[in-house]
């Protein structure tokens, strides 16, 4: 079967087994092209996807998924989905959402349709850039990838609908020598338009990011301002996510939990998620679940004023849904924002012994999302007068609530960056008192 | 779930299109992954993953493509797709002149991580009843706030056959349960984890009791509790077993793996003979070890694993090196070319790495020490391999002061550069024991275990509070 003939399988046997049943089908494409010595070297395509299922029966939700599209296969996924349901406590509420006809959307239209050979041309551009900065000890990877993926949902309560999104991405990873200082970092430019890449001026930004940081000295331990680069502070919001999302707040592991309509973060913090941004990489005309989406407003002038929430984490905490259901087929119902956007202000200022936090590393160890403890490896530059000394080998540590109510300053600067959690804009931010340990 | 004609078609298909070495990679999974969350069903899923895998060696290059659609029809166009995106004209003559290819199955022995109880042992009404008992095991006290454990089954079919003749298969079968503990004391949340995995069935749960598994997680949760926040700075650290190898995992493991050391891009390249760490350092990548997390009788490229001693008494012997890293360093390849699944090409990756016992007492280790950090139970880390730069996070951590362990503190993050911290590894303890543990890299996240005895590290930064 292909993955319309399952889907229609599926939703045909649903009635027989007296449930009512939600399919979630993805296709994805995509395509990989390294360049090594002015030619294409490393190349890889792929298509691939599946179906994910969900199941309600007495009020009980389950969850199967299934690559192989066999009858076979089908059947046992299921009958799974439906013995999973049956683990649930009697009693439960689940529901499956009745739904609507969404239409089928195309987001990225002609955007990746460019020739093989202009993308292979572009990242033979792209590496010849990089590969001739003086400063370079090894190109570990200069690549062109894009991904075309196609969702589509149908359930048995009437919704159907199904959308295709891409992007192209240039990367490089490198590592830089200067004497004894050596650093290592990648780079990354996304579009979803091909023609919107900048091969040479990419490779020219990635380089010269990883550059400024050679001859860093070790930072001492203390206390100082500090100023945390778009990048860093779109990390910080990557945690937080974590902590808005309507599944931890039912799952009692939210550190906002309560604090709805109280502020929690300095007035010049305004966050809003939205799906229909003009030009966004994470757009969606509507969640996983079929509902249809809608710009969000998180934090407003510092006062939290919503979570995000799918069906049923609306439901479990008598919240409204704000339609941020997300699920790959593999995975099972959860919340996720799509462009999620921390507001610009009207700068920052550099101040002698201001340290700007540039990079941060081991925040999937080192923060925990829970507590909002974050306590990780960074790296940085130090304000001295109208020069900036790289700074390394040091940590810095906060709680992020904490530093949020604490942001003193908030860039103009603002720049968005994917990553983990989606799609995050952010500009810089500063805080007046932020705790080192180094040396 | 091929043919063995269909195999071998393809891979001559392959070597028809120029290719020097033709590779096809063919699994199934059965996954099973269940969540409690205060004794409450969170979370139960079921899934099949399938696809095949198919790589290609123009010289060093290599070409690389997927698909989940097996029929033979799809496969030959993804080797005829493959062809055109290297350039290569379809149907010219294998360059070695050989016709065909003869497979020869691989013989890799006895599967000694063969499950002892299958998953189909017990039904779903049992293993919800087993987390259950991980979480009454977890109630420990009025601060414990929030109980979840998570059993996690994977099942996974593999055959892999190249143009050289080799083809291999295997199952390998892994459980791993989880529990994850929140304890709160009005003003301040803290969280414990403990997460047993192992390659084998369900006797996994006879190994480790999950009553056991929860308390431990909830001790850690109330330790962190009790815990003041550490203070930052540069100090002796006296480094926990098992899960406290991540230093070497992190400091060391990664810049011995060939993709980094081929691109010139590890801080350790070309220093084989060398000294890289203190002489009590023996470091050694286990591929055999019986029902380890990172085990599996053969790597993803049909290579039998091995043992592979990387550093003895200091001196660098070996880096992990898969198929290409050998073609590219000429390094003989280790049986380390792993993925975590068909939708990637391996690379070189560790195993079990394991630092070996030394001789030095534990309690020996902190004598001498007037003020320091004992690293009880680690997290996670991250390496830049090319510049040494790594960290890892503590999740149960005590100050050492005047040679004896003193009170618990919370939020440190340990790092420093690999090559210069190893080198300040000054004492290994007489004691071992080995943790699974998850991870990422260029071919996917992968299950490595990570094992060490306590050691002494003379001096690292901790990160905390200033």
């Amino acid at each position: 079967m292909n993955t319309a003939e399952a889907r229609t399988w599926l939703l045909e046997q649903a009635a027989g087994r007296g449930v009512d049943l939600e399919v979630l089908g993805t296709s994805e494409r995509k395509l990989t092209v390294e360049s090594r010595d002015g030619k294409p070297s490393d190349v890889s395509m792929s298509e691939s996807g599946g179906v994910g299922i969900r199941v309600v029966k007495d009020g009980r939700a389950g969850y199967a998924w299934s690559e192989e599209l066999s009858e076979e296969a089908l059947s046992w996924a299921l009958d799974e989905a439906i013995a999973n349901a049956e683990l649930q406590e009697e009693g439960s509420t689940a529901v499956l959402p009745v739904g609507q006809a969404m239409g089928r959307h195309d987001l990225l239209d002609e955007g990746l349709s460019a020739s093989l050979e202009a993308k292979k041309s572009a990242v033979i551009d792209f590496e010849n850039v990089v590969s001739a900065q003086p400063k370079l000890q090894a190109l570990q990877t200069a690549r062109y990838s894009e991904t075309q993926a196609e969702v589509e949902i149908s359930s048995t309560q009437g919704t159907s609908g199904a959308y295709r999104s891409g992007y192209g991405m240039l990367m490089s990873a490198v590592v830089l020598r200067e004497g004894d200082s050596v650093k290592q970092g990648y780079g990354l430019d996304v579009q979803q338009e091909f023609h919107k890449l900048d091969p040479g001026r990419t490779a020219l930004d990635h380089v010269a990011k990883i550059s400024r940081h050679l001859g860093a000295r070790p930072l001492s331990t203390g206390r100082r301002r500090a100023i945390f680069e778009p990048e860093v502070t779109t990390t910080l919001l990557g945690l937080l996510t974590i902590g808005l999302s309507g599944k931890s707040l039912a799952e009692g592991k939210s550190l906002l939990a309560g604090k709805l309509g109280q502020k929690i973060a300095s007035e010049l913090i305004t966050l809003t998620d939205d799906p229909l941004v003009d030009g966004g990489l994470a757009n969606r005309p509507f969640d996983a679940e079929g509902t249809a989406s809608q710009k969000l407003t998180i934090i407003d002038k510092g006062v939290f004023r919503s979570f995000m929430h799918n069906s049923d984490t609306a439901a479990r905490t008598g919240q409204a849904n704000t339609a941020h259901a997300s699920r790959s087929y593999r995975s099972t119902l959860s919340v996720a924002p799509s462009n999620l956007m921390l507001e610009p202000g009207s700068g920052v200022t550099l101040t002698d012994g201001t340290i700007i936090v540039t990079d941060v590393m081991g925040v999937h160890a080192g923060a925990n999302p829970i507590t909002g403890d974050v306590s990780v490896q960074a790296m940085g530059l130090e304000v001295n007068g109208d020069e900036l000394q790289s700074v390394d080998n040091f940590a810095i540590s906060f709680n992020l609530l904490n530093l949020l109510e604490h942001v003193e300053q908030v860039g103009d600067d603002f720049e968005w960056k994917p990553g983990f959690s989606g799609i995050i804009g952010a500009p810089s931010i500063a805080v007046s008192d932020l705790s080192f340990g180094g040396s | 779930m091929l043919a063995t004609d269909s195999y071998a078609s393809l891979l001559d298909q392959g070597k028809q299109a120029g290719a020097d070495f033709a590779e096809i990679y063919v699994e199934r999974w059965r996954r099973r992954h269940l969540r409690t969350v205060d004794a409450r069903v969170a979370e139960a899923t079921s899934g099949i993953q399938l696809g095949a895998g198919v790589r290609l060696f123009f010289g060093q290059d290599v070409i690389y493509g997927y698909t989940n659609d097996l029929s033979e029809a799809a496969l030959s166009e993804l080797v005829a797709s493959l062809a055109r995106l290297k350039g290569s004209p379809e149907g010219r003559p294998d360059a070695s002149g050989a016709g065909g290819i003869d497979l020869r199955r691989l013989d890799a022995g006895p599967d000694i991580h063969a499950p002892g109880v299958p998953f189909e042992s017990h039904d779903k009404l049992w293993r919800l009843e087993r987390l259950r008992e991980l979480d009454a095991g977890a109630r420990i006290g009025p601060e414990v706030r929030q109980v979840e454990a998570q059993l996690m089954e994977w099942e996974q079919d593999v055959w892999i056959a190249n143009s050289e003749g080799t083809f291999a298969e295997d199952r390998r079968v892994r459980t791993r349960l989880v529990g994850h503990v929140i304890a709160s004391d009005g003003t301040s949340t803290q969280t414990g984890h403990v997460g047993p995995g192992k390659s084998m069935g369900l006797e996994l749960l006879d190994q480790f009791d999950p009553a056991d598994v929860g308390k431990r997680a909830a001790q850690m949760a109330m330790n962190n509790l009790r815990a003041t926040p550490v203070p930052a700075g540069t100090m002796p650290v006296v480094m926990g077993s098992g899960f406290g190898g991540v230093i070497f995992h992190e400091a060391l493991g990664h810049l011995l793996e060939t993709t980094s050391v081929a691109r010139n891009a590890s801080a350790l390249t070309d220093m084989i003979g060398e000294q890289v760490a203190s002489p009590a350092v023996t470091y050694v990548d286990e591929g055999l070890s019986k029902h380890g997390w990172g085990s599996s009788r053969i790597d993803d490229e049909g290579a039998p694993t091995e043992s592979t001693t990387l550093i003895r008494n200091g001196v660098l012997e070996s880096y992990m090196v898969d198929r290409w890293g050998s073609l590219v360093t000429g390094y003989r390849a280790t049986g380390s070319g792993r993925r975590q699944d068909y939708t990637y090409a391996p690379t070189s990756r560790m195993r079990n790495t394991i630092v070996e016992r030394g001789d030095t007492p534990r309690e020996k280790l902190f004598e001498g020490i007037d003020y320091g950090l004992y690293a009880s139970s680690l997290g996670g880390g991250q390496v830049k391999p090319g510049s040494g730069e790594y960290n890892f996070a503590v999740t149960e951590g005590y100050l050492i002061r005047n040679g004896e362990i003193a009170e618990p503190v919370r939020g440190a993050m340990l790092l420093g550069k690999g090559p210069d911290s190893i080198k300040k590894i000054v004492a290994v303890s007489d004691d071992l024991s080995n943790e699974p543990g998850m991870c990422g890299s260029l071919s996917g996240s992968l299950p490595v275990e990570i094992g060490q005895p306590h050691l002494l590290v003379s001096e690292l930064v901790v990160g905390g509070e200033a």
